[in-house]
């Protein structure tokens, strides 16, 4: 059995592992020279209810990726505002420690290859279409494709291409797979009647920063420091796609994260402006590299699907990560992915699919995402476990914890302990 | 599995976005064929929305006429001249490549007057260009009222001469088969300029209604397999052909023919070659403006389908498959 991952970002890696260990063989395609696509330039995991994500997702059988950010993790534990117990990984490690593993598992991984069209036979998908018109054919296939760009629609939804780690000049843009097997796309909301979201942070290159910014965020991980009064724009709050990092201190703050780049947790920041602040003369950004004028628009090619990730209207097809809904984080990405995964292989089998309960974290934000995206209002939220809305419905259903044995029981109780680590081929 | 690949000839060229992008009828670009969202398929390496945008939602300048002075013109038949043109470096550089041609007209005559002529050769050093016209029509009459010293309007530089340009860039240490006919010989030249160097190639070359062979001096200097035969007959390829056909690519390893000939023996062999090797072939369409606005290349094809030939690149099959008379 074949299953043919189209993206190969975080999303989509967790399903390349969880249908390998299901049994499938497993192809990954990836437009770029990289995998990991905006993991390349995230870095935060296991802050508030990502947490309680992380662990469950061990529980699972999916930890895989949790514990390979997690062994190269700069900082562990740190408090930025309204987040505990962040942990921040190396951007600048974490591919290809994960490339390696992932081969390893026997994933084939296929770089530099954009899929840009798909063959259907009826609602079953029989093969994609390499941008030099290679047929690739699989039974199940899973789009991780993200919601990112490309240039065109960065242009049309927002400031134009700021040229980010997608590289969508270089390597070709983004094609809605979803969309090519004739299922519109669904598209998020920044306010009323504007699509999209911005990114919501920035990289600067710490060696641009003065020796005492970077000595706190070396030893810290973190460092705050106040805006300017005549500088703070609370409307840019509005744009982020990260809600969970759209408070107020984040507007009248820099706050910087160490991620092995300085992470700037705002979508863009004019650079002449930045350069005003202390210890920041000389800052440069490292991603996007015009950080300065914008950032990568998000939420704008989602596929509708059921809670099992299975995508409405086609037989065989599945999706995870922004693909799947207004998410954000590797965490949300690596969930939904994982599932994804596993289902295809279920699917090849005649076996029913998967629906992770909701006294799990991932099955409760899968389903009430999938509930919410379809309002009015739901449509200009995201949804993730480290703020936000769902963080406060995740304390309410008293589904947040950091106890890992609480969690691991609770997996334990629904019979679902290491479900996504066994083969079923 | 066949699966068509488009592009467009002027896509990230300094003739990008054109006037098709100012009416959403952008041959690549979903955004400037009126759809809200990006579903680039056929990516060129560059924005064409985005060129649009930083281009104040204009056109950029359309291709201009500029004088060139006739240096050479040799009658090779009554109805057959050799023009070589002097012309201007910043033209002749954009004018090496396969598939390149451009509009001359007498500078007395309207543009209506302009016609398409494919470059046969190129010296960048001396900033000529060379071609061989057939004399056939109100056109190309016009042409051949000029004589040497005297000046022409070209109007350049245009690049869709030929189908599969995609196929012939691909094609190094190859054994390479090329088809001429008649005419077909001249804008062969560049083709086999830019490939026999690091290929084997074979040239089929058919006379057609000519004594003998027009392109003698190109194919001394660029040294190939040549062959000569009949390639067409009431319509259907010769037996002759046929069999060379199935013998060169069984025999030869021939991954790769190429045809300059009429349609309809470019139809004819693409169906005999039945995709056992990559094609590309002379782009025979009507061409009048050559930037996608006058309609004389449009073409139709089955689900509605309208193809701009002068600036729609494809493979050889997708010009014939599907094909709609209206």
């Amino acid at each position: 059995m074949k299953v043919v991952i189209i993206g190969g970002g975080w999303s989509g890696l967790a399903a390349a592992i969880t249908a390998k260990k299901a049994g499938a063989d497993v192809e990954i395609y990836e437009k770029t020279d990289m995998l990991l696509g905006l993991g390349n330039i995230g870095g935060i995991m296991r802050n508030n209810g990502r947490y309680t994500a992380a662990e469950e997702l061990i529980a699972l059988g999916a930890g895989d990726l949790i514990n390979l950010t997690d062994s190269v993790t700069k900082h562990k534990n740190i408090y930025f505002p309204g987040h505990h117990h962040a942990w921040l990984y190396d951007v600048n490690k974490i591919e290809p420690v994960v490339k390696e593993y992932v081969e390893d598992l026997g994933i084939k991984i296929f770089l530099k290859q954009r899929v840009i069209d798909v063959k259907k036979e009826g609602d079953t998908i029989v093969g994609i279409i390499l941008y030099d018109g290679q047929f690739i054919t699989g039974d199940a296939f899973i789009e991780t494709t993200g919601s990112t760009g490309p240039m065109g629609n960065c242009l049309r939804y927002g400031n134009g291409c700021s040229m980010c780690v997608l590289r969508c000049p270089a390597f070709g843009p983004r094609v809605s797979i979803s969309a090519r097997a004739g299922v519109p796309d669904l598209q998020g909301e920044r306010e009323e009647g504007v699509c999209g979201a911005f990114s919501g942070s920035c990289k600067i290159g710490k060696e641009t920063l003065s020796k005492e910014i970077c000595k706190e965020l070396d030893e810290k991980g973190v460092v705050i420091i106040k805006i300017p009064k005549e500088d703070i724009n609370l409307e840019k709050l509005k744009q982020k796609v990260c809600q969970q990092y759209a408070l107020k201190e984040f507007a009248e703050n820099i706050i910087l994260l160490d991620t092995g780049h300085a992470k700037l947790m705002t979508s863009y920041y004019p650079l002449d402006k930045l350069r005003n602040i202390e210890g920041m003369e000389n800052a440069k950004y490292i991603d996007p590299y015009a950080g300065g004028k914008g950032n990568s628009i998000r939420y704008l090619s989602m596929a509708p699907r059921e809670n099992n990730m299975k995508v409405d209207g086609i037989k065989n097809l599945f999706c995870g990560g922004e693909k799947s809904g207004l998410f954000v984080g590797h965490t949300e990405a690596i969930s939904t992915g994982s599932l994804a995964g596993h289902n295809s292989v279920r699917w090849y089998l005649g076996m029913p699919l998967l629906t992770l309960p909701k006294s799990t974290a991932v099955g409760d934000l899968i389903s009430y995402e999938g509930n919410m995206t379809n309002t009015l209002e739901g449509k200009r939220k995201r949804y993730t476990f480290a703020g936000s809305e769902y963080f406060v419905r995740m304390k309410e259903k008293k589904l947040y914890s950091t106890d890992t044995e609480e969690i691991n029981n609770r997996v334990k109780k629904l019979n679902l302990q290491n479900i996504f680590g066994e083969a079923i081929i | 599995m066949n699966y068509e690949i488009i592009d467009c000839i002027d896509a990230g060229t300094q003739f990008c976005p054109c006037h098709l992008a100012e009416s959403n009828e952008c041959i690549l670009c979903s955004q400037l064929q009126g759809k809200s969202f990006c579903d680039c398929k056929n990516w060129r390496g560059t924005c064409i929305y985005q060129e649009f945008n930083w281009n104040n939602n204009i056109a950029t300048s359309e291709r201009e006429s500029s004088e060139g002075l006739i240096i050479s013109k040799e009658i090779i038949y009554q109805d057959l001249i050799k023009l070589v043109i002097k012309t201007n470096h910043h033209l002749c550089k954009e004018l090496v490549n396969a598939g390149s041609y451009v509009f001359l007209r007498c500078p007395e005559s309207s543009p209506y007057f302009d016609v398409p002529i494919s470059i046969m050769d190129c010296d960048i050093q001396k900033d000529t260009i060379s071609m061989i016209i057939e004399i056939e029509g109100i056109k190309t009459k016009k042409v051949n009222e000029l004589n040497e010293k005297d000046t022409i309007m070209i109007k350049g530089p245009f690049w869709n001469g030929v189908f599969g340009l995609k196929n012939i860039q691909r094609c190094t240490n190859k054994n390479v088969l090329l088809i001429a006919r008649g005419i077909g010989q001249a804008p062969i030249v560049p083709v086999l300029k830019q490939l026999y160097k690091q290929n084997t190639i074979w040239l089929v070359i058919d006379k057609g209604r000519y004594e003998d062979v027009i392109i003698k001096e190109y194919i001394n200097k660029y040294p190939c397999n040549i062959v000569e035969l009949k390639t067409i007959e009431e319509g259907k390829l010769t037996q002759d052909l046929s069999s060379l056909i199935d013998d060169y690519i069984e025999d030869n390893f021939i991954e790769h023919v190429h045809c300059s000939g009429p349609d309809i023996l470019i139809q004819e062999l693409i169906t005999k070659v039945n995709n056992r090797t990559a094609t590309s072939c002379c782009n025979n369409a009507k061409v009048c403006c050559g930037q996608g606005v006058c309609g004389a290349c449009t073409t139709r094809f089955e689900g509605h389908v309208v193809k701009r030939l002068c600036k729609l690149q494809t493979d050889p099959e997708y010009i014939f498959e599907g094909r709609r008379q209206i």
